[in-house]
């Protein structure tokens, strides 16, 4: 049946030779503005009204507008994808330009921390799934490697959000940025794992990990390469600079969704590259425009609405809490634990919290495999699934407690705000 | 309010010397003022066997102290020893340190308050200029014997606070822009109202008059408030000098110290005339001059009333000194600075050349730290 609108527009569109046809399907554009608004929105409310992070206003609207009122429904997201990709592909692409392999020689024991944090969350999170939910090897493992790291839009955009300082504030950043490394290594034997674990095929896997990683490596090291070489021969100032990394990115972002590559991994490769490989460092100061920030709001509202809410019974939330907490105290330990007398201990354990968050990455890397195996993939990558959906309304707020209490987020009379 | 018994003047040994560096802290990532200084401090292992290391009034400074020493070479130690510590301990902190008496391109908003009572009471007394206050400066502490002569040797120096401003000069550069000066840095201490020149005393006993009239009318507590050019130090038995940028490199901030000894020691030795109230009327004039135009400052002379190029009497006062730099054994470290006034090519010179070469202010900064950060000539050991 059709609306008293909608006939009184056909029957215009029947009679004026200029008049549209009713228009059946949402302009991606419009989309988008929807949810940058209605993510600003609910955002800034729970900002001035409770203090919370914009970041969960931004999910909080995510989940609203799509498991809880359903007006996002899949059609929609796919809209939309577009854009998160391009959102998480720029803020991977800066999380690899923290993989500061400098200050690591400078100080290697940031490395033995970030082993350590990484690699006792991925046996707490690989124990726990295997033991205390009952997941299969390979399923276990698959959980490990999407739920391992710390959140890069989270921890990005709260430091982004408080104009935090210091070392609380780099230590979280770097460490995410090699949790991330050390997931997406991870990830990529995971995938194999899964293919042999459900299809017995070796070929698909060994070649499917080796399509992801050296596809994402490829493309990272060539967009980095392409960049370099057109900001060497810019003459203009931090704008123009700006202007290459940003459409060299997208370019990125553009490959890696046409040859079926994670975006994610593509961007973050081109980051590492880009920090590794600039020794005239044509593009070491080029910093991402405020404005595109906003994008991440987009992103932030996307991931709000792929959230497996529905699927919320007690037993698998108290499962999603099960691994939170086991991934919490794996984190924290590592951290403390390896961290030496190079910071002192409450600050060590500041760091701790500031690297809880988990959020984006894990859910669209689960999309990553849930894509290749969606039968089972719904039921195995619940359990990383809820948990992250639990942590997107706590991570950014641990990441902000942990940033405020060691005195780094900027004050209110400090200036300006974002 | 501080008691005037706390006023009593320390002797100490004539002519020793001590040196403070206030240091940037700046972030390797993008060579910006970063917020560091108490973690820093916090997780330094340092046995003290160089000096201090101390807060500053904002988290993106940082402060070194060298001991009470009687001869360059060890101030030039100890600021080695100082400066390798600080840039091994800031390196594993993905910290720079930096010499220059302003951060080219910081935004001050941005700067933090450091933890502690003084400086609460600093931001809490002058509001946004504790935070523009983020400069950096060395000051130089040359030890005398009494009361005294901390005061005739405060107004002898103040004389030549041009001279120190040409020849320490470091900070063109504020908010990505050249000034046009070559020392922009003390345009943020003249914005205290208690910075200028020591007032016209006599002697020991007419100071401590001052101070009490000013601690009684509650303009200043202590000698702390007063940001004086040049002004006596009670409890460490000296005068110190506090109107040089901080150099570029340790062998610079060394070879100021030299300068300042040797100068005292002339000063002392000869006792011209000094007419603090005559040098007042043309002091801020002076001081505008050289932090404006460095070597090529036309100075006031209102004792010979006329106008005294600062490129021609400060390599003339220097030969002047040759004696003193002899008996203190710092010829040196005097020639170099002879060389620096003669070709009129100090650290500010070499900002703008660099600068110049530089697509943007953080390669400057960056080339700051890379020069600071190269060992001295006084380091010791291996």
């Amino acid at each position: 049946m059709t609306s008293p609108f909608r006939s009184v527009w056909e029957s215009l569109h029947e009679r004026l030779y200029f008049f549209p046809p009713f228009p059946t399907e949402v302009d991606p554009l419009v989309l988008f503005a929807l949810l940058l608004v209605g993510g600003l929105v609910a955002g800034e409310v729970l900002y001035r009204a409770g203090g919370l992070s914009r970041i969960v206003g931004y999910v909080l609207a995510g989940a609203l507008a799509g498991p809880l009122t359903g007006w996002l429904d899949r059609e929609s997201l796919i809209l939309a994808k577009p854009f998160a990709d391009v959102a998480l592909g720029l803020l991977l692409l800066e999380t690899g330009r923290h993989l500061d392999l400098a200050w690591l020689r400078a100080n290697p024991r940031l490395l033995l921390t970030s082993l350590a944090e990484s690699g006792l969350a991925f046996a707490a999170i690989y124990a726990f799934a295997r033991l205390a939910v009952g997941l299969s090897p390979g399923w276990s493992a698959a959980a490990a490697a999407i739920t391992m790291a710390s959140a890069p839009a989270v921890v990005l955009m709260g430091a982004q959000e408080s104009r935090a300082q210091g070392q609380v504030t780099q230590r979280m950043l770097l460490l995410t940025a090699l949790g991330c490394a050390a997931s997406f290594v991870v990830f990529t034997v995971v995938l194999g794992v899964v293919h042999a674990e459900r299809s017995g095929d070796w070929i698909d896997a060994l070649a499917h990990p080796l399509w992801v990683a050296g596809g994402s490596c490829l493309i990272g090291a060539l967009c980095a390469r392409l960049a370099l070489v057109v900001a060497a021969r810019q003459h203009g100032g931090p704008a123009a600079r700006m202007f290459v990394l940003v459409a060299v990115a997208l370019l990125a972002v553009g490959i890696a969704r046409m040859l079926a590559v994670p975006v994610f991994l593509s961007l973050f490769m081109m980051g590492v590259v880009l920090n590794v490989g600039d020794r005239d460092r044509r593009l070491a100061y080029a910093s991402l425009p405020d404005g595109l920030w906003m994008l991440a709001i987009v992103l932030f509202v996307v991931t709000g609405a792929m959230l497996p809410l529905g699927d919320m019974t007690l037993e698998t939330v108290l499962q999603g809490l099960g691994l939170i907490l086991v991934r919490g105290a794996a984190k924290l330990l590592g951290v403390v634990l390896s961290g030496g007398r190079d910071l002192p201990v409450g600050k060590q354990v500041l760091v701790g919290v500031g690297i809880q968050p988990l959020s984006a990455t894990a859910i669209f890397m689960a999309a990553e495999i849930s894509a290749v195996y969606p039968e089972v993939s719904a039921a195995a990558l619940l359990l990383p699934l809820l948990a992250a959906a639990m942590m997107e309304f706590v991570g950014p707020q641990l990441c902000r407690y942990a940033l405020q209490r060691a005195g780094e987020a900027e004050t209110q009379e400090s200036g300006r705000q974002p | 309010m501080s008691d005037l018994g706390g006023l009593s003047f320390t002797r100490s040994r004539p002519l020793s010397l001590g040196v403070e560096l206030e240091l940037q802290l700046v972030s390797l990532r993008d060579y910006d003022l970063t917020r560091g200084a108490t973690d820093l401090l916090a997780g330094l292992r340092y046995d003290g066997s160089f000096g201090e290391i101390k807060l500053e009034i904002t988290e993106s400074m940082i402060e070194v102290n060298s001991r009470p020493r009687d001869d360059v070479g060890a101030i030039g130690a100890d600021l080695d020893g100082l400066r390798a510590v600080l840039v091994d301990h800031c390196r594993r902190n993905n910290i720079a340190i930096c010499g220059g008496g302003t951060h080219p391109y910081h935004h001050w908003p941005e700067r933090r308050i450091s933890p502690g009572e003084r400086f609460a009471y600093l931001n809490e007394r002058y509001g946004y200029l504790s935070k523009q206050f983020t400069v950096f400066g060395q000051h130089i502490h040359i030890g005398v014997t009494s009361g005294d002569d901390a005061i005739w040797l405060t107004h002898a120096l103040n004389r030549h606070v041009p001279h120190f401003i040409a020849l320490s000069a470091s900070s063109p550069f504020v908010d990505a822009t050249d000034t046009g000066f070559v020392s922009a840095r003390l345009n943020a201490v003249s914005a205290f109202p208690l910075s200028g020149q020591a007032p016209d005393v006599a002697d020991w006993a007419g100071f401590l008059d001052h101070m009490a009239l000013l601690q009684s009318c509650g303009v200043a507590e202590s000698i702390k408030d007063l940001y004086w050019d040049v002004r006596p130090k009670p409890e460490y038995g000296t005068v110190e000098v506090r109107v040089c940028d901080t150099p570029l490199t340790v062998e610079r901030a060394t070879e100021l110290a030299a300068f300042a000894q040797c100068l005292s020691r002339y000063l002392l030795r000869e006792r011209p005339p000094v007419m603090p109230a005559m040098q007042a009327l043309v002091a801020r004039y002076n001081k505008f001059q050289a932090c404006r135009f460095g070597f090529d400052a036309q100075l006031a002379d209102p004792l010979r009333r006329c106008t005294e190029p600062l490129g021609e009497s400060l390599p003339a006062l220097l030969a002047c000194l040759a004696d003193d730099a002899d008996a203190l054994g710092c010829r040196l470290q005097l020639e170099r600075l002879r060389n620096v006034a003669e070709s009129r090519q100090g650290d500010s010179s070499w900002l703008r050349a660099i600068a110049a070469g530089s697509e943007n202010f953080h390669e400057l900064t960056r080339a700051a730290t890379e020069r600071f950060a190269e060992p001295s000539g006084y380091r010791q050991g291996p």
